[in-house]
């Protein structure tokens, strides 16, 4: 299967070689990575004493990056798949980072839930002894399910780039990679029937994993919002995180971009309009996210019910500086920038999603934490270290761990296959043809 | 420009982020809450019970670790003991026979508790005065009534005084907490008697634990008896009826299917893509044959 040679000449270079700056980065990941299974094997040994986690807050830092993560991945899910069903000609050069985001981030996230199980060795009873009635259950099957579906999704957009790989001569790479190539390849030649086959399997996939993405994450907001907890208990729980997850994966997917377009030298393909499109979808969204959180707070503020009075008061007073951070100026500030065009530069636009990320990450802390410490009863024998959470170096090291995994799942994928989808690139759309 | 744009959205963001107004509060020592009780066991076993505690967040917290001193006053003010509170914020002395307390001249002990405060913690005290009381409960079935007799003297100088007119709480445990059975107030020979209820369930063999107590009494602290008496009636653990609930072993039918339907719409859809990969695989197989 052929394309075009400058395509292939522009966007294979990183598979044939590594820099040392590379393996320098690569490492320095590594060193968090190891950090972090020191801290887990701290963990296993001593028990979740050495966590901020007790009595009354029993979720703490994994259980935040968990729906982070989670987030992450189906919001790429969504952004990959409407950008594939709708043909959206700008898609090209990014649709692969967004495929990308969600794999990775779904193979990161379950794992802060083994973090926190204190008891992992009957994690499968979840399997052997299922309620079909609990958000738990739910849960599990949807992940499994979602993390099946993703891998398929993300094998077909692999297939026709690994048999341009496959035929490219010009490629210098180790006999291993060449061979690894041919067999995932499956013998594509990009003939009418296959073409049909794989263009067929890709769309309904893309359709499959927009509804799995919206489901799968709603299940996840029904496991805080079926609950009584003050905070927790809303019927807009569902889509304000579907839309708080497409924010932060929007945001991501910006700040990958920004990464890769400079490191391995993308400017040709990845230009300025796929940042104001990208930042105008992110501003579109941050109004939605805003809307979302204006009315959740608002109803609980007015209903006035004692819990979620106390909830909110709390909010204001000791969380305030990372309420007013995630739900003020990670809204407000992206919003602002992407909306006037005088601001909107491509440093400005990543700096605009890093803070649209991270206020994210803050806004799962502020829903978690504080309504775990806003008990309706008091817990028996409570003590002060109990009420109020604070993470320790073990938590942080395993969150740093989270973080690394994800660039370097991503580095390591980007030496086997390219970051812009070649076979992407090379399609030419009826829009364009009609241009 | 587009460097001052950048830096113009650095400062703004680490402008809001600063703006949060930061007050300075004095550090303000925490002021405890200093309980001391008297209890007096079934085996006439006598202790007194010091709790340690502050409110946060409306919540009773306990200040473990704290050495408490308990006094004896009715003879002028004398060390008894000294024990630390434990994780619940709670210190406990046996009077054991070695430790004879002296009366006052009203015929009661007085026992004070004192915590000397600390760097963060307030200093606090707390004082009781209590008359020894003798509870005693008899259980017997008169005409096939359940029926509980309860005599409560006072030790004089040198004969038994009565204790009338104050009431005596009946219990009975149950899982979670004590069931109120009933209560009964002394007579002038500071005897009473009340009829046990005959339709509380007990065990499988219908054994019941029924307690007798003074509480929180301002002269007497708290004076408990129990005893074990087949007076329950045997219980049987019925299964529940079964039927389709959100609490049941088997879920309600509309989650079932909607879940079945859902699962086997999804893997459908996976299926299709596979069998779709595999047909691709096949024809590439094809088409290497026609070539070769």
């Amino acid at each position: 299967m052929q394309a075009d040679k400058k395509l292939l000449k522009d966007l294979t270079p990183e598979i044939e070689s590594t820099s040392t700056t590379w393996y320098i980065t690569f490492s320095v990941f590594l060193g968090f990575f190891l950090l972090g299974i020191y801290g887990l094997i701290q963990q296993i040994d001593k028990g979740h004493i050495v966590t901020g986690m007790r009595d009354n807050v029993v979720w703490g830092f994994y259980i935040v990056n968990f729906i982070f993560f989670m987030g992450l991945s189906y919001s790429g899910a969504l952004i990959s798949g409407v950008l594939h069903l709708f043909h959206t000609g700008w898609r090209k050069p990014v649709i692969r980072l967004a495929e990308l985001i969600t794999v990775i981030s779904l193979i990161i996230g379950p794992f802060f839930i083994f973090f926190c199980i204190g008891r992992l060795d009957r994690l499968y009873f979840l399997f052997i002894h299922p309620r079909i009635q609990s958000p738990i259950t739910w849960d599990v099957i949807a992940i499994l399910t979602d993390l099946f579906g993703c891998f398929i999704y993300l094998y077909l957009s692999f297939v026709e780039d690994f048999a341009i790989l496959r035929d490219y001569d010009g490629l210098h790479v180790p006999p291993w990679k060449r061979k690894f190539y041919k067999i995932l390849s499956l013998g594509y030649d990009g003939s009418p029937r296959q073409k049909k086959l794989l263009s067929n399997a890709r769309t309904i996939m893309s359709v499959m994993i927009i509804a799995i993405a919206i489901i799968v994450y709603s299940v996840l907001a029904w496991i805080f919002g079926v609950t009584l907890q003050p905070g927790w208990h809303s019927t807009i729980f569902g889509p304000y995180f579907v839309i708080a997850a497409v924010f932060s994966g929007t945001g991501l997917l910006i700040i990958l971009m920004w990464i890769f377009r400079r490191i391995y030298h993308l400017e040709e393909y990845i230009t300025k309009r796929h940042f104001v499109n990208v930042g105008v979808l992110l501003t579109v969204i941050a109004a939605f996210y805003g809307y979302f959180t204006f009315s959740d707070y608002l109803t609980k503020w007015y209903g006035s019910i004692k819990m979620d009075s106390i909830l909110i008061d709390k909010l204001f007073n000791e969380y305030y500086l990372l309420f007013i951070f995630a739900n003020y100026i990670g809204i407000l500030l992206p919003a602002i920038i992407i909306a006037f065009p005088k601001f909107r530069t491509i440093p400005n636009i990543t700096v605009a999603a890093a803070i649209a990320v991270l206020a994210l990450w803050v806004n799962r802390y502020i829903i978690v934490i504080p309504t775990l410490e806003t008990p309706f009863l008091p817990v028996q024998d409570t003590r002060a270290d109990w009420i109020k959470y604070s993470p320790t170096w073990i938590e942080w090291s395993l969150t740093l761990a989270g973080v690394s995994v994800f660039v370097m799942l991503f580095m390591l994928i980007s030496k086997i296959a390219p970051i812009v989808s070649i076979s992407e690139m090379q399609q030419q759309d009826s829009e364009e043809i009609l241009k | 420009m587009k460097n001052g744009s950048s830096i113009f959205c650095t400062l703004l963001s680490f402008l809001l982020l600063v703006s949060y107004p930061t007050f300075s509060q004095e550090e303000t020592k925490i002021s405890p809450y200093i309980q001391l009780q008297y209890f007096k066991n079934t085996d006439e076993s006598r202790f007194l019970k010091t709790t340690l505690t502050y409110s946060l967040n409306r919540m009773e917290i306990p200040v473990p670790g704290m050495e408490i001193s308990f006094f004896s006053e009715a003879a002028g003010k004398e060390l008894i003991g000294t024990v630390f509170t434990d994780d619940k914020g709670v210190a406990s002395l046996e009077l054991t026979k070695n430790i004879r307390p002296p009366i006052n001249e009203e015929g009661l002990w007085e026992f004070s508790t004192e915590f000397k405060g600390n760097d963060t913690i307030q200093a606090g005290n707390s004082e009781l005065s209590i008359k020894d009381v003798k509870l005693e409960m008899s259980l017997q079935e008169v005409d096939s009534i359940k029926t509980i007799t309860l005599k409560a003297v006072t030790m004089g100088n040198s004969s038994e005084i009565p204790v009338s007119e104050e009431v005596v709480m009946i219990y009975v445990p149950r899982m979670f907490s004590l069931l109120p059975v009933g209560e009964a107030t002394l007579d002038e020979s500071g005897t009473a008697s009340l009829e046990f209820p005959s339709d509380l369930p007990g065990d499988s063999e219908g054994n019941l634990t029924i307690i007798s107590r003074f509480e929180e009494h301002p002269d007497f602290g708290n004076i408990e008896k129990k005893i074990e008496i087949k007076w329950g009636v045997p219980s049987v653990n019925q299964a529940p009826v079964a039927h389709r609930a959100l609490w049941t072993k088997t879920a309600p039918m509309w989650m079932i299917i909607t879940l079945s339907v859902l699962l086997a719409g999804v893997w459908g859809h996976y299926l299709f893509a596979i069998i779709s990969l595999i047909l691709i695989k096949r024809d590439s197989k094809k088409q290497a044959k026609l070539k070769s």
